[in-house]
C-alpha cells in the first residue's frame, strides 16, 4: 500500500512540477532519473566534446604508460625508464626551471602590481600597465624565442651593448642555458603575475589600512600583521599557477634549446616524431603521466589557495 | 591656532613623494626589460626583412592555414561554449563549480601531452587532415573562452532577462540570439579574440602533428634566413598586440567599469605560447 | 574664537591619564574611566578642497568631554571629510583640530590615539575577533596575557564573549560592527569616531546597535563624533546634532532644539517633516498666510520680494471640520498614536497635518476642513518654484 504522505485531496502526480509528491518505489527512481537526464541534456554536447577531445586522449596516455608496445601487456618498464637516467634529469631540470621561472617573476610581478595598485582606479598609468600586461602575457613561444635570440644571442644587438660595458660577462651563449630560458620565460610570466595578483592586491581594502593606522600601526606593521597574511594565499596561488605554466611550456624552450637542455616536455615531444627505439615507444607516455601528475598537484594546491582566500575576503 | 595647518600639509607630501619615485623606478626598469629586446630584434631584422617576409616561399600557405584553423576553432568554441555556459547559468547553477573546474583541466594538461594522446586515438582519415588540429584547439581554447563568456554572463542578471523574454513570447533560439548575445558582445568578442590569438601562435601541437602553421613555418624557415624569421616573429607579435588592442578598446568603450579588462586578460593565459 | 573649557592638559602626556578614575560602575575590573575619560575637541575653520570642489568650508565647532555629537547631512555635505580630518587620514588646507587644547593637525593618524569605527568591512579578515580587538594593544606593546584579558572583557562588554575565536567572515554584519566597536575602545581612546557605522546593517540590527553604542559611550564617557545621514539615528543618539550642508555647519544644537527651533529653512526641512505653505510678506515682521497675519521668526532680510513659503511642522497646524473650509482631506494615514492627514488647500498646495488618532478618526478623506496656524512666529523661506 502506498505509504507516501500525500496531502488529503491532492494527487501524487509526477508531472505536476517541483512541488508535487513523487510516486513511490521503483517508478519514482526512474522518473527522477529521467527528469535529471532531461535537465543535464543541455551540457551533453560539451561533455561529449571533452570526453572525445580530452578525456580519451588522456586515457590513452595513461594506459600507454603502462603498456608494453610489443605485446600490449601491462608493464612498469616505461615508468622505470621515465624515472631514471636522462629522463629523471629532465624532470629535475624542468622543475628547477619552473621554480626559478615562477619565483623570480612572482616577486617582480608583485612589485610592479604594487607600484600601480596605489594609483587611482581610472588612472592612465594603471590602465596602460594592465593592457600592456595583457598583451605581453600572450607573447611567447617561437616568436619570443627568436626575439631574444636576435637581441641577446651570439650576434645580438644587446649582447654587443653589454659587452661594451662589461666585457666577458655575456657572450650570448648563456641564453641557451637554464638561466637564459628563465630569462626568456620571465617575459610572459611577469605580466601574467601582474594580472593575477592585481585583484588580490585590490582585495586589500582601504579600510583595513586605515583601521590599522588608526590603531597605531605603521606601514611595516600593517604589512606584517594584516596585508601580508591576507595576500599570502593569493600570492602562493599565483606562484603555483606560474609554476604550472612553466612546466607545460614547450615551444619557447624548443625553439631556443632544441634539446640541448633536457626538459621533460621536449623529451615527450621527441617520442612523437623522432627516432624511437622499438622498446621505448611508450616512454613518452610515461613521461607525460609524470608531468601531468606534478602539474595536477600544483594546480590542486592552487585551487585550495583560491578557495581559502575567497573565504576570508567574502 | 589656525597657523599650523600648512605644516601639516607639507608633512604629508614627503612619504608620498618617496613612494612615487620608487614606483617609477620599478616601472621604468620593467619597461626596459620588455621593450629593449623588441627594439633590438627589430633592428636585427632590418627594414628589408619585412618585405622579404611576405615574398618568402611558404609564408602565405602557412599563414592561410593558421587563419583557417583560427576560424574553425573559434566557430566551434563559441558554438559549444556559449549555449553550455548559458544553460548552466540558467538551469544547472550547481554545475557551475564543476564546469569551472573542468575548464581548468586543459591548463593542467600540457599541449605536448594532449597531442601525444590525440595522435594515439585519432581515427586515420581525420589524422591526415589539419582539421584535427582545429578540433583539438577547441579544447585548448576552452578555459579562456569559457571564462570570458562566464564573466559576461555574471554581469548580466541572466535569469531575469530570460524570464522577461519568455513572458513576452520569445522562443528559446530567439531569446538566445536577440536578447542574450547582444548583451554579451564584450565577452564573446574577448572569447573570439583570445581564441584567435591562441591559434595563430600555437606551435607545440602543430609541429608535432607535422602541419605547417605559421609558427611552425617560422621555425623551419629559420634555417634559411634568420632576419626574415625575426621579422616574422615581430610580425606575429604585432598581430597579437593588434588583436588584443581590439578587445581593450571595445571593452572599455562598452562599459566604463574598471576591473573588467583585468578579468578578460586573466583569462588570456599562456598556452598559445606553446 | 571660543576657548576650550579644559585647562591645557598636554596631549602628549600619555593617553589622557589625567582625570581617570578606577572603574566602579561596571564592576568588570576594566580600568576604564567612568564619566571623565573623554577629551574636548575643537575644530577651527576647517577647510578642505578636492580640485575645484570645496568639501569643507570653514567648519568650526566644539565638543565637550564625554559628549556624543552627531554630524548629520545629505551626501556630499562634508561630514565624512570632517571626520577623516579629525582622525588624521586627511589633512586640512586651512584650519586646525585641537584635542584638549593642543593642536594635533600635524600628528599622523597612527599617533592620535583615537578609536574609529568604519562603515563596514574594517575587521582584519585573517584574525579572530579576539585578535582584532587586541590589535591596538599589540601595537602599543601590551604584553600578550594582558592583551587577551582586556580583549575578552571588551568582547563581553559588547555581548560577543562567546564569539571571541570566530573570524570576521563567520560573523554577521551587526556582530562585526560590535567587534569593530570593541576594537576601537580597546585602546581607551579619548575620542571615538564613528563613520556611518550602522548604514550597512538592516533595520532591526541597526536599532539594537544604536542603543548599545549609546549606552556604552555614556558609561565610558568617551567624547564621540558620529557621522550619519539618518536623522532618526542622529536625533535619538546624540547629545547635540550638527546639521551640515555644502561643507558648512548650518546649526548645532540638542535634538529637541533642532527640531523645535530650526535656525534655517534647510535645517527645518531636513530634520523631520516640514510643510511649505505659500504666503505674502507684508512687512519685515509679518506674513499673510492661510488668510491670517502671523509674525515672522528671525529676520526676513535675506528674502527679496514678497512671495514666500511659510514652514510649519505637521503637528503645528490647527485643523477643524467646517462646512466651507479652505481645504479638503485627501488621504488619512494611521501612524499609531498619531494620524497624518494630507490636506489639499486652495491654490493646489498639499500639506501634512498630524492629529491624535482618536480625533482624526472623525475626519475621513473627502471632508472639508479649515486649516489655520497658531499666532506664533513662523519660519519663512523664499518661495519654491
Amino acid at each position: 500500500m502506498d505509504q507516501m504522505a500525500t496531502a488529503p485531496g491532492t494527487l501524487a502526480d509526477p508531472g505536476a512540477g517541483a512541488s508535487s509528491v513523487p510516486p513511490a518505489g521503483a517508478a519514482s527512481t526512474a522518473v527522477t532519473a529521467l527528469r535529471w537526464l532531461r535537465r543535464v541534456s543541455g551540457v551533453v554536447p560539451f561533455g561529449a566534446y571533452i570526453a572525445l577531445g580530452m578525456v580519451i586522449p588522456m586515457i590513452a596516455v595513461i594506459v600507454g604508460a603502462f603498456q608494453n608496445p610489443d605485446n600490449g601487456g601491462f608493464t612498469l618498464a616505461n615508468i622505470r625508464a621515465a624515472t631514471h637516467g636522462t629522463y629523471l634529469h629532465g624532470y629535475w631540470e624542468s622543475i628547477l626551471l619552473a621554480i626559478w621561472a615562477s619565483i623570480l617573476p612572482g616577486i617582480i610581478g608583485l612589485l610592479i602590481a604594487y607600484a600601480i595598485f596605489t594609483a587611482k582606479r581610472a588612472s592612465v598609468l594603471r590602465q596602460l600597465v594592465i593592457t600592456t600586461s595583457g598583451v605581453f602575457a600572450n607573447f611567447g613561444g617561437v616568436p619570443l624565442a627568436f626575439l631574444f635570440i636576435a637581441s641577446l644571442g651570439g650576434g645580438g644587438l644587446l649582447t654587443g651593448w653589454i659587452q661594451d660595458v662589461l666585457p666577458h660577462s655575456w657572450d650570448g651563449s648563456q641564453l641557451y642555458t637554464l638561466i637564459g630560458v628563465v630569462l626568456v620565460y620571465m617575459y610572459f610570466q611577469i605580466p601574467l603575475m601582474v594580472l593575477i595578483i592585481l585583484p588580490g592586491l585590490e582585495a586589500l581594502r582601504q579600510s583595513w589600512r586605515e583601521a590599522a593606522e588608526n590603531l597605531g600601526a605603521g606601514s611595516w606593521q600593517y604589512w606584517r600583521y594584516v596585508g601580508g597574511p591576507v595576500l599570502l594565499p593569493s600570492f602562493t596561488g599565483a606562484l603555483l599557477l606560474l609554476f604550472g605554466s612553466s612546466l607545460s611550456a614547450y615551444a619557447t624552450a624548443e625553439a631556443m634549446t632544441s634539446g640541448t637542455i633536457p626538459l621533460t616536455p621536449i623529451q615527450i615531444g621527441s617520442f612523437l616524431n623522432g627516432n624511437v627505439l622499438p622498446g621505448e615507444v611508450n616512454f613518452g607516455k610515461a613521461l607525460s603521466l609524470g608531468l601531468v601528475l606534478i602539474i595536477a598537484v600544483a594546480m590542486l594546491f592552487y585551487v585550495l589557495m583560491q578557495r581559502r582566500s575567497a573565504r576570508w575576503l567574502r | 591656532m589656525a597657523a599650523v595647518s600648512g605644516q601639516a600639509r607639507r608633512r604629508r607630501s614627503l612619504p608620498v613623494l618617496r613612494r612615487g619615485l620608487w614606483r617609477w623606478v620599478i616601472l621604468i626598469l620593467a619597461a626596459m626589460y620588455f621593450l629593449l629586446p623588441l627594439y633590438a630584434a627589430a633592428r636585427f631584422a632590418g627594414i628589408k626583412a619585412y618585405g622579404a617576409l611576405i615574398s618568402q616561399s611558404g609564408f602565405t600557405t602557412a599563414l592561410w592555414l593558421s587563419v583557417r584553423l583560427a576560424v574553425i576553432t573559434t566557430a566551434i568554441t563559441l558554438a559549444l561554449m556559449l549555449p553550455t555556459a548559458v544553460y548552466v547559468h540558467l538551469k544547472l547553477p550547481g554545475l557551475r563549480r564543476v564546469l569551472e573546474s573542468l575548464t581548468i583541466l586543459p591548463i593542467v594538461i600540457p599541449p605536448v601531452v594532449l597531442i601525444t594522446g590525440v595522435l594515439q586515438v585519432a581515427p586515420g582519415p581525420l589524422k591526415s587532415t589539419p582539421y584535427l588540429l582545429g578540433l583539438e584547439y577547441v579544447v585548448l581554447a576552452m578555459p579562456f573562452a569559457y571564462r570570458a563568456i562566464d564573466a559576461g554572463l555574471r554581469a548580466l542578471d541572466l535569469k531575469t532577462i530570460v524570464e522577461a523574454s519568455n513572458s513576452l513570447g520569445a522562443s528559446w533560439s530567439r531569446t538566445l540570439m536577440q536578447v542574450i548575445m547582444p548583451n554579451l558582445t564584450t565577452g564573446l568578442l574577448a572569447a573570439t579574440v583570445l581564441t584567435v590569438a591562441m591559434v595563430l601562435g600555437e606551435y607545440t601541437m602543430a609541429s608535432l602533428d607535422l602541419y605547417t602553421t605559421f609558427p611552425v613555418w617560422l621555425v623551419t624557415n629559420d634555417q634559411s634566413s634568420a632576419t626574415v624569421t625575426v621579422a616574422g616573429s615581430i610580425f606575429s607579435l604585432f598581430v597579437t598586440w593588434l588583436v588584443l588592442l581590439l578587445i581593450t578598446v571595445v571593452g572599455t568603450r562598452r562599459g566604463r567599469r574598471t576591473g573588467r579588462p583585468v578579468s578578460l586578460f586573466t583569462a588570456a593565459r599562456q598556452d598559445n605560447r606553446d | 574664537m571660543e576657548t576650550t573649557p579644559e585647562t591645557g592638559s598636554a596631549l602628549s602626556a600619555g593617553n589622557g591619564s589625567a582625570g581617570r578614575s578606577a572603574a566602579v560602575a561596571s564592576g568588570a575590573g576594566i580600568a576604564f574611566a567612568t564619566g571623565s575619560g573623554g577629551a574636548s575637541v575643537a575644530l577651527n575653520g576647517l577647510t578642505r578642497r578636492f580640485g575645484t570642489v570645496k568639501a569643507l568650508d570653514g567648519l568650526t565647532m566644539n565638543m565637550a568631554p564625554g559628549e556624543l555629537v552627531a554630524l548629520l547631512g545629505p551626501s556630499g555635505c562634508g561630514k565624512t571629510t570632517a571626520l577623516r580630518l579629525v582622525a588624521g587620514f586627511d589633512f586640512p588646507d586651512a584650519g586646525s583640530v585641537l584635542v584638549n587644547g593642543t593642536d594635533i593637525s600635524s600628528i599622523p593618524a597612527a599617533k592620535r590615539d583615537m578609536g574609529m569605527v568604519f562603515q563596514s568591512y574594517s575587521l582584519f579578515p585573517n584574525m579572530t575577533a579576539l585578535d582584532n580587538v587586541g590589535f591596538g594593544l599589540r601595537m602599543r606593546k601590551t604584553p600578550a596575557a594582558e592583551r587577551r584579558r582586556k580583549s575578552a572583557e571588551l568582547l563581553d562588554m559588547v555581548g560577543l564573549g562567546a564569539q571571541a575565536g570566530q573570524y570576521p567572515h563567520q560573523l554577521s554584519g551587526g556582530q562585526q560592527q560590535r567587534v569593530a566597536l570593541a576594537r576601537a575602545l580597546a585602546i581607551e581612546p579619548r575620542v571615538l569616531l564613528l563613520d556611518e557605522p550602522l548604514s550597512a546593517l538592516d533595520a532591526k540590527v541597526r536599532l539594537q546597535l544604536r542603543e548599545q553604542i549609546r549606552t556604552l559611550q555614556q558609561r565610558l564617557g568617551t567624547t564621540t563624533l558620529f557621522v550619519t545621514h539618518d536623522q532618526e539615528e542622529a536625533l535619538s543618539m546624540a547629545d547635540r546634532v550638527g546639521v551640515m550642508r555644502a561643507g558648512q555647519l548650518e546649526q548645532i544644537d540638542a535634538p529637541d532644539e533642532l527640531y523645535a527651533r530650526p535656525a534655517t529653512p534647510f535645517v527645518a526641512e531636513f530634520v523631520g517633516v516640514m510643510n511649505r505653505i505659500p504666503g505674502e510678506l507684508r512687512d519685515k515682521d509679518s506674513v499673510r498666510v492661510l488668510d491670517m497675519m502671523v509674525p515672522v521668526k528671525g529676520s526676513s532680510a535675506a528674502i527679496s520680494g514678497s512671495r514666500v513659503d511659510v514652514l510649519v511642522r505637521p503637528e503645528g497646524l490647527i485643523v477643524d471640520v467646517t462646512e466651507h473650509g479652505n481645504g479638503i482631506v485627501i488621504t488619512r494615514t494611521f501612524l499609531g498614536s498619531v494620524t497624518r492627514l494630507s490636506v489639499l488647500l486652495s491654490g493646489d498646495v498639499t500639506i501634512q497635518v498630524d492629529k491624535p488618532s482618536t480625533i482624526a478618526a472623525a475626519i475621513p478623506p473627502g471632508m472639508s476642513v479649515s486649516v489655520s496656524l497658531p499666532s506664533e512666529p513662523v519660519l519663512i523661506a523664499p518661495r519654491a518654484a
